[in-house]
């Protein structure tokens, strides 16, 4: 065993100066903007980004932080399943209109997250909570547990609401229900 | 899977009839994120999307209404697209955080098809494999159509159970034999609790006797010199003195029977109510025993205990103090107004005319002030937390430089515990008032009312003067209403209360374990410790898959190695071994038997982990490192010290092996925890061992002596060993490589380092580092 190992050292098939380039590129921070890179829709109805004289089919879009920046510092990911990353758009304004829509779109495809308006009915049995709610998308009816994750508090007064099957919800504004509302959300708080 | 008619009706004129589709999911969203419709079916030769407009004022139902309405209802002509299946060449669900999008490749281009919540993922995954499995010329099973799959659903309703563990619909369950339920607790006492209702029962009786005795017999009888009252007595007459003392020794005894009832009551409560609680805790701590592993990562676990713990107590509470008030209130109640009314029917109904007035007050503005009490709790919670956070943190605060910013964070929470305090006080003192000036009034109509007939010597009911004692006993019983009233409103919020924290405990006692016992489990005597995993394909959610079609087989007595990043599923992998978890696909063997096959003492008795969470209980070192085999002697517990290295370290403590550990004991570095979980499994003595990262948080010569004690350790054992650092697998005969959840390499050392691939590529990196260091 020890042998072999020594024979490890032998380096001369390792490509050491393409792993450092691989690990710089990864402690890298790319910025994209407008004369580097451009995005299109593609024919299927997804994004498509071509940066130099690379071109991607299809790119995901993440944002860094969606919950309070979702403007800006934008992570542009290729489609593939380690979604590795192939650069950031520091933000939205740097690029050309049409393009900044084609970004909204698919990150309200991935961040899609009805506000609850109103909540008509929340009721408690035996570990679950059934809500009624009205939302920006219409009314409608859903059950989370009853547990403290199933409502987390952002801030001061946003509310993360997730149910059993992973749908999301935001109540951007605790304090703008009304009495009656809050009592209901008591129950989570 | 039934779809909706009008699907069927649409699809009818292209000649294709409910019989030839194989599969279908409705999705939930159109492209403007609104709740509308849109069918996707799979034939034999064709994909059908059928788009239904979106309609308003739509109730659409989404986490836990899974399922597909036959009866759905979709309103307006779809607008139907039907791909030839020979152009899809796939459908691919891509998954967003709060839905999904079903992708179609058609004809070389990846098609955005629609969206849906995530209540409908499921379905679209079923329709993805299904055309995948039409592509390759398979059968589809009726096992692939099953989308709830392995799920068990109400008997009752239909609805699935939203929680496997739990197999109980929330919504035919019967609230009322949750109340029966924690009765049977109580059924134990019960001598105690009918010695408790007597108890009960005299104190109301002395209750309303007192104002009789204290008003109208002192005052009208006694101190008014009434003779037939001293007749009455069969005293003397004229000798109203020793009817008074008869009447205050009345009065003193009835005081001291009151305190004697009391005491009894007290006593039997201190006798039932521990002794309940304690029943219901153990029976939770039991369950949670039998429950696997999952359902304590889904909930956070110290929260569940402490709030189980309250919760009994809650429980025990009300049926102690609750439900024998609220009859013994009840009761008051009616009879005292009874009694007023048999007095004296006009000063009743002053007394009582504003008695509604004060169940609505309480009724409305009880729930505000409980508002105003939550807010409180919650400012105080965020501010013990950070308190807590910057005593356990301080060394970062101080290393930074951030005491001043910690300083202002802890004035900004400080300042709304005062603001919900002070907002706390406003109201309650505004309910209070209010409250006690409606109560007052009461009594000061009581009094007017009296005086005023007493002065005008006018009394409807019989005619007769209200004497001043009669007036004193009425101001007494309205006096005693007081309680029950306020009694009564708070009762139903604590019903409500006790009844939630009764079913958080069924809950958790009725849970039945994911992973269960076999029913006729097999119990070998001694197990040859060969593993093989066959197309084992596992996640904690549905659909996320951590470990993809992993097949390998470890022969008895030989060290196997897995070599993966961090995330890439390692960790995973073993527990489907000791069957903390079972596979979602594909199947675990022991000896050439499923593990669900085993009994779980043996199987586990056989298979030892040292992870990299190494965890120490409560008690000394030795019975630490004795926690698998209690009754190993001292000699084989410092055997099994010394061969895990940790023996120098324990002789050093002024305890030695006696030093107490754990929550209140002695705290051990992360290396000293680890040799201690070595040692616990080397005394374990197992035949399958899993070494899961067991070196990682020791320093590297502790580690080279670790690893010469594993190593005979090793011997006459099948090892599965988990490293990122490839020195600790230098014993294993064969190694495999994960990546994303997948075996990308195996094979054994040589032949990966052959292979050029990741393998190689670490161990590369890995001897680089060390001859880097060793030139400078």
């Amino acid at each position: 065993m020890q042998e072999e190992r020594l024979d490890l050292l032998n380096l001369r098939e390792f490509d050491e100066e393409a792993y450092k380039k691989e690990s710089e590129e990864l402690l890298e921070m790319r910025m994209l903007t407008a004369e580097t890179a451009t995005f299109a829709r593609t024919e299927g109805g997804f994004l498509s980004l071509k940066v130099g004289d690379k071109e991607y089919k299809r790119v995901r879009v993440y944002l860094t932080f969606p919950l309070t920046n979702p403007e800006e510092y934008i992570s542009i990911r290729e489609a593939t399943e380690k979604a590795k990353e192939i650069g950031m758009v520091e933000s939205l304004s740097v690029l050309p209109a049409n393009q900044q829509e084609m970004l909204r779109e698919q990150i309200r495809l991935r961040y899609f997250m009805p506000e609850i308006r109103k909540v008509m009915e929340l009721k408690e049995e035996y570990g679950y909570a059934y809500w009624y709610v009205e939302t920006t998308y219409g009314v409608c009816r859903f059950t989370t547990h009853m547990s403290n994750d199933a409502v987390v508090t952002l801030g001061e007064s946003r509310l993360l609401v997730t149910d059993i099957d992973g749908n999301r919800y935001e109540i951007p504004d605790f304090y703008a229900l009304t009495v009656q509302e809050r009592k209901r959300l008591d129950l989570f708080l | 899977m039934k779809l909706p008619e009008s699907f069927y009706e649409a699809v009818k004129e292209y000649q294709i009839g409910p019989g030839d589709i194989l599969a279908g999911a409705v999705a939930d969203f159109d492209r403007e994120y609104r709740f509308a419709d849109t069918v996707v079916a799979l034939t034999r030769d064709k994909l059908l999307i059928a788009a239904y407009p979106y309609r308003e004022k739509q109730e659409y139902k989404l986490g836990g209404y899974g399922g597909i309405a036959p009866d759905m209802t979709l309103a307006g002509k779809p607008a139907l697209a039907i791909y030839p299946l020979e152009k899809v060449e796939s459908l691919k669900v891509l998954r967003q955080i709060g839905t999904g999008v079903l992708m179609g490749e058609i004809e070389g281009t990846e098609r955005f098809l629609c969206q849906f919540s995530n209540t409908k993922q499921g379905y679209f995954h079923k329709l993805e494999e299904i055309l995948r499995k039409v592509k390759a010329g398979e059968d589809i099973q009726e096992k692939d159509l099953d989308v709830e799959h392995n799920r068990k659903a109400c008997p009752k309703c239909g609805m699935l159970y939203p929680d496997q563990e739990r197999q109980i619909c929330p919504k035919c369950m019967d609230k009322r034999s949750i109340l029966l339920r924690v009765m049977s607790y109580f059924k134990p006492y019960k001598l105690q609790l009918a010695l408790m209702v007597l108890c009960y029962l005299g104190t109301v009786a002395l209750n309303l006797a007192w104002p009789y005795l204290s008003g109208t017999a002192l005052y009208d009888k006694v101190l008014s010199k009434d003779e037939d009252f001293v007749a009455f007595l069969g005293l003397p007459a004229g000798s109203f003195l020793a009817a008074l003392t008869m009447l205050v020794i009345a009065m003193i005894v009835a005081k001291g029977i009151g305190q004697l009832f009391g005491i009894l009551q007290g006593v039997m409560t201190a006798k039932v109510a521990p002794r309940v609680v304690g029943t219901i805790k153990s029976q939770v701590f039991d369950s949670m025993g039998r429950l696997s592993i999952s359902f304590f990562t889904k909930r956070q676990t110290g929260g569940l205990m402490t709030r189980v713990c309250d919760d009994a107590g809650e429980i025990s509470n009300f049926f102690i103090d609750g439900i024998p008030y609220f009859f013994i209130n009840s009761l008051t109640l009616v009879v005292t107004v009874i009694i007023m009314f048999a007095l004296n029917p006009l000063l009743a109904l002053s007394s009582v005319i504003l008695m509604p007035l004060l169940v609505v007050m309480s009724y409305r503005m009880l729930p505000h002030l409980w508002h105003f009490y939550g807010k409180r709790h919650r400012a105080n919670r965020r501010l013990n937390s950070q308190v807590n956070e910057n005593l356990t943190g301080a060394r970062v605060v101080k290393a930074f430089g951030r005491e001043e910013q910690e300083i202002r964070r802890f004035g900004r929470n400080n300042g709304k515990v005062r603001d919900s305090e002070m907002d706390l006080a406003r109201y309650d003192n505004r309910f209070y008032a209010l409250y006690y000036s409606v109560e007052d009034t009461v009594s000061f109509l009581v009094w007017a009312v009296g005086g005023a007939i007493m002065i005008s010597g006018f009394s409807r009911s019989a005619g007769e003067t209200i004497s001043l004692g009669m007036l004193l006993t009425f101001s007494g019983y309205v006096g005693q209403m007081k309680g029950p009233l306020e009694f009564m409103s708070r009762i139903v919020r604590w019903y409500t209360n006790c009844m939630n924290s009764a079913q958080r405990i069924f809950e958790i006692i009725d849970a039945t374990p994911e992973i269960r016992e076999a029913k006729d489990p097999y119990r070998p005597g001694a197990l040859k410790g060969e593993i093989e995993l066959k197309n084992v394909t596992f996640g904690y959610e549905p659909h996320k898959p951590i470990l993809k079609e992993i097949s390998f087989h470890v022969n008895s007595g030989e060290v196997f190695g897995i070599v993966g990043r961090s995330g890439s599923g390692k960790s995973t992998l073993v527990n489907l071994i000791s069957r903390l978890y079972d596979p979602e696909e594909g199947e675990v063997l022991v000896d050439g038997i499923n593990v669900k096959q085993y009994g779980f003492r043996e199987l586990r008795r056989n298979v030892a982990m040292v992870s990299q969470e190494t965890y120490i209980f409560m008690g000394t070192v030795a019975e630490n490192i004795a926690y698998a085999r209690p009754d190993a002697t001292r000699k084989e517990i410092l055997s099994a010290a010394i061969q895990a290295s940790a023996h120098d370290f324990i002789c050093k403590m002024p305890e030695g092996y006696d030093t107490m550990l754990g929550s209140s004991g002695r705290s051990l570095s992360g290396g000293e925890k680890q040799r201690i979980s070595i040692a616990r499994a080397i005394l374990a003595d197992p035949k399958i061992l899993i070494l899961d990262e067991a070196t990682s948080a020791v320093d590297t010569e502790t580690e080279l002596a670790i690893q010469q004690s594993l190593e005979r350790l090793e011997k006459g054992r099948t090892v599965i060993s988990i490293a990122h650092r490839l020195s600790t697998l230098r014993n294993a005969k064969r190694l495999i490589v994960l990546d994303e959840g997948r075996i990308t390499e195996s094979g054994t050392h040589e032949e990966l380092m052959e292979k050029k691939g990741t393998y190689y590529k670490l161990n590369e990196l890995q001897t680089k580092a060390l001859a880097m260091r060793g030139l400078e």
